[in-house]
């Protein structure tokens, strides 16, 4: 399973929110973090989430047993070690 | 036993640079961003060591804060003016230039309007606002001053929340953890710090909702 969690702030709205809209995606809170689960990879679109990229290269807060394996400005994919 | 607070300190009393042109520097802080010189010391050389006589002089920067500089009579400036870097370090040709820029001055000011006039004077000046930047919660413009030194202004574009706050505790932990690695990365930080999350998130938040229940 891969795992990301992000700060719930306002400029992370678009990352959850796109999240969301994989089935595929679990998304819950742990204390003010949003923790996103999937038993695939976890596949963002940045342009979908209409995130700057300040905003989208600082979104990720902690990986659980995942790493990145892109974060540019088209996708953030996390994978499963 | 003093019922003071833990954390006592108020801002910065002063940041100090040395200067080889302080015509420019004042014509850059007083006339051009007038910032008002509010302090200065003429002193005769001291100390043990050859110390030449100097000039030690300041400007506001608001909140009663202040940046100052020192001029030294008959020194020359060190290191190769061409190299990158500025009046107190010039660095190797070829370093990079995010490491050259980072470190600098961020002056805050109250609002768009603010950041705006600053931006005007600086562009009506030889010293032109380099780059203006949105970033997450902040937007600042950035120049360097007569002597090589960046400088930015900048405004808050929202109050920062207190979960950035543990945020920041969380991501500074896991950093003096990681740091120490033989090779420290970004991935094992964010490994780290996703146990910390998991440690202290969801406790953090019930105490600060007992606290809002509380007041």
């Amino acid at each position: 399973m891969s795992r990301m969690y992000v700060l719930e702030v306002p400029e992370n709205e678009g990352v959850v929110k796109v999240a969301g809209m994989d089935p595929a995606i679990t998304i819950d809170k742990v204390g003010p973090y949003f923790r996103l689960s999937c038993d695939d990879d976890i596949v963002i679109d940045r342009r979908a989430t209409g995130c700057r990229h300040a905003v989208w290269y600082s979104a990720v807060a902690g990986l659980e047993h995942s790493t990145i394996v892109q974060h540019d400005k088209d996708q953030l994919r996390v994978v499963a070690r | 036993m003093s019922d003071k607070p833990i954390h006592r300190v108020r801002g910065v009393d002063h940041t100090a640079f040395p200067t080889f042109d302080p015509a420019g520097t004042v014509r850059f802080y007083r006339d051009v961003l007038k910032f008002p010189v509010v302090h200065s010391i003429c002193a005769a050389g001291w100390g043990p060591e050859k110390h030449p006589d100097f000039i030690h002089f300041f400007f506001d920067i608001g909140n009663d804060d202040r940046i100052a500089f020192f001029y030294y009579f008959g020194l020359k400036p060190i290191g190769d003016p061409d190299a990158p870097g500025d009046s107190w370090a010039r660095l190797p040709q070829g370093t990079p230039k995010f490491f050259v820029n980072s470190r600098h001055l961020a002056i805050h000011v109250d609002d768009e309007e603010d950041l705006l006039e600053y931006r005007r004077r600086l562009d009506e000046s030889a010293w032109p606002v380099e780059m203006q930047v949105m970033h997450e919660t902040i937007e600042s413009i950035y120049t360097h001053d007569p002597n090589g030194y960046m400088i930015e202004i900048t405004r808050a574009l929202r109050p920062v929340t207190p979960q950035e706050d543990l945020d920041a505790e969380l991501t500074v932990q896991a950093l003096c953890e990681v740091a120490g690695d033989q090779e420290p990365s970004m991935d094992k930080l964010l490994t780290r710090k996703a146990e910390l999350i998991v440690e202290r998130a969801a406790a953090w938040e019930q105490s600060i909702a007992k606290e809002l229940v509380q007041s």
